[in-house]
C-alpha cells in the first residue's frame, strides 16, 4: 500500500477493502446457477420495498399519464359533440346542393364559402372556386334554400361574392305566380330589419299577400328566372297612390352558408324554378 | 457527532434511497438521471473510514447486481473501489469545500461507471466510447449537480464543514 493508506487507512480497513474486492470477483466468477438464486433472494427480501416503491411510483406516473390521457379524450369528445349538429347540418345542405345540381343537371360550379372572421363577412363571401374553375363575374350564386348574391370579382382560384345583403344588390324580381314585379334590395343597415329584403317598385294597386313567395324574375339578364328569393312578411312603406314596398324574409341567411353552386352564363336567363324545392308561403324555406 | 446529527444523518442517505426508487425514473433519460444511491454511499464515505466505505460500497453494489444479474459481481467490485478510494482520497486530498466535494461525486460516478463497462464485459467498441464518453459523464454532471444541492442544503445535518473557498 501507498504511503498515504499508510497513515490514512487502517490495516482493517485495508482487509476490509481486500476482503470486498475478493468477494466481488467472486461473485463475478459464479455460475448462472449459484448468481441466480442469490440475486432473486435479494429481490425478494431486502429489495422487495424498494422494489415496491419504485412499482407504486411507476404506477402513479402512469396513472398521471393515463388521467391526462383521459383528460384529452373527453376534451376532444365533447369538443366534437359540440360540433356534431353543425356536421349534420353540413351534412343535409350538402346532400340537399348535391339534389339542386342534379336538377339544375349542368352549368354551375361548386364552391366552399371560405368565411372570414369580419363584421362584413355576410356582406361579401370568398368563395373557393375561381377563374380557373370557369367562373365569370355577375354569375348568379345560390344554395338549395335560393339565391345567396352575385359574383362581384373572379380570381384564379377565388372569387368574391357580393350578398343580398350588400348595399348595392338588387335583383329583378316577381311574386311566384307572376302576378306582380319588382326590384328587390336590401332593407337597411339600421333597425331591426337590417338583414331584411324589401321588394320595391310594386303598383299601389297590386296588393302582394304576406307570406308570398318571391323569386328572381330573370329580366335583365343576370339572374335565370325562378330562384327563390323569399317570403313577404309586411308592408315596409308606401308612396301614396303610386307604389308600395314589400318587407322580404330572406330565403338564405348568408352567414351560415358553407357551400353554394355558381352558376354558369348558359343558365343565365333560363328558368331554374324547378331546380328549387316548393317554397311554402309564409314558412322558412 | 452528535446523536441528533447522526440520526439526521441516516434520515438524508434514507431520503436519498427513497429518491432512487421513486423519482429518479421520473427525471429524463435513464442513462444520465442522478444516481441517487450512488450519491448516498459517495455522501457516506466522506464521513467514514475507508474500509467501512468499502464495505458499504461492496453492499450497494451487490444489491443493484441483483437488480442487473447479467453484469453480477461488476456493480459490488465497482461500489467497493469507489467506497474505498473515495473515503481514502477525501481524507488524504479533499478539502471540505462544495466545489471539492461535487468533483468527487462527479467523478466518482464516471469511475463507478468505467468500473462496471469493463468489469462486466458487456460494452465494446463504440458502446463502450459513447457510455463513457457522453452517458457517463452526463450521469456523473447531474449526480454532482444533485450531490452538491445536498451538501449545500443539508450540509450541516451530514456534520459536513464546507468552508468558503
Amino acid at each position: 500500500m501507498a504511503l498515504g493508506t499508510d497513515r490514512y487507512a487502517s490495516r482493517t480497513d485495508t482487509l476490509l477493502f481486500l476482503g470486498c474486492v475478493a468477494l466481488s470477483l467472486a461473485a463475478m466468477s459464479l455460475p448462472p446457477a449459484l448468481r441466480d438464486p442469490v440475486a432473486a433472494a435479494l429481490r425478494q427480501t431486502v429489495l422487495a420495498p424498494f422494489l415496491r416503491l419504485q412499482q407504486e411510483s411507476e404506477l402513479l406516473r402512469t396513472s398521471q399519464s393515463r388521467f391526462e390521457q383521459v383528460i384529452s379524450q373527453r376534451d376532444s369528445a365533447a369538443l366534437a359533440a359540440t360540433f356534431l349538429p353543425e356536421l349534420r347540418n353540413e351534412n343535409t345542405r350538402l346532400r340537399a346542393l348535391l339534389g339542386l345540381g342534379q336538377r339544375l343537371v349542368t352549368g354551375y360550379t361548386p364552391a366552399e364559402v371560405l368565411h372570414q372572421a369580419a363584421p362584413t363577412d355576410p356582406l361579401t363571401l370568398d368563395v373557393s372556386a375561381g377563374r380557373r374553375q370557369g367562373v365569370h363575374p355577375l354569375s348568379a350564386v345560390v344554395c338549395p334554400e335560393g339565391l345567396v348574391g352575385v359574383v362581384f370579382a373572379v380570381d384564379a382560384q377565388t372569387s368574391v361574392v357580393i350578398t343580398w345583403a350588400h348595399p348595392e344588390f338588387r335583383a329583378s324580381a316577381m311574386a311566384a305566380d307572376g302576378s306582380v314585379f319588382g326590384i328587390v334590395a336590401p332593407h337597411g343597415t339600421e333597425g331591426p330589419g337590417v338583414w331584411l329584403l324589401e321588394l320595391r317598385g310594386v303598383p299601389y294597386l297590386q296588393a302582394v299577400p304576406i307570406g308570398t313567395v318571391i323569386l328572381t324574375s330573370g329580366l335583365g339578364g343576370v339572374f335565370p328566372r325562378g330562384i327563390p328569393l323569399g317570403t313577404v312578411i309586411g308592408v315596409a312603406g308606401e308612396t301614396e297612390g303610386w307604389e308600395r314596398t314589400y318587407l322580404v324574409r330572406p330565403a338564405v341567411q348568408p352567414a351560415g352558408v358553407t357551400h353554394v353552386m355558381i352558376l354558369g352564363f348558359a343558365r343565365t336567363g333560363a328558368d331554374v324554378q324547378g331546380g328549387f324545392p316548393p317554397v311554402r308561403g309564409g314558412e322558412t324555406p | 457527532v452528535r446523536r441528533g446529527d447522526k440520526y439526521r444523518f441516516w434520515v438524508i442517505l434514507a431520503f436519498l434511497v427513497a429518491l432512487q426508487f421513486s423519482v429518479r425514473s421520473r427525471l429524463g433519460d435513464e442513462r444520465i438521471a442522478p444516481d441517487f444511491l450512488l450519491l448516498a454511499l459517495l455522501i457516506y464515505t466522506i464521513r467514514s473510514q475507508p474500509g467501512r466505505s468499502a464495505a458499504a460500497g461492496f453492499v450497494v453494489g451487490l444489491l443493484r447486481d441483483a437488480l442487473t444479474p447479467a453484469s453480477f459481481g461488476a456493480g459490488a467490485l465497482a461500489h467497493t473501489l469507489v467506497g474505498y478510494l473515495s473515503a481514502w482520497g477525501k481524507a488524504v486530498f479533499f478539502a471540505e469545500n462544495l466545489f471539492v466535494n461535487g468533483c468527487l461525486f462527479f467523478a466518482g460516478t464516471w469511475f463507478r461507471n468505467l468500473v462496471v463497462a469493463l468489469a462486466s464485459g458487456k460494452l465494446k467498441g463504440g458502446q463502450l466510447g459513447w457510455e463513457l464518453l457522453v452517458w457517463s459523464p452526463l450521469q456523473s454532471l447531474t449526480t454532482a449537480v444533485s450531490g452538491v444541492a445536498v451538501l449545500w442544503l443539508f450540509g450541516r445535518w451530514l456534520s459536513i464543514r464546507l468552508s468558503e473557498s
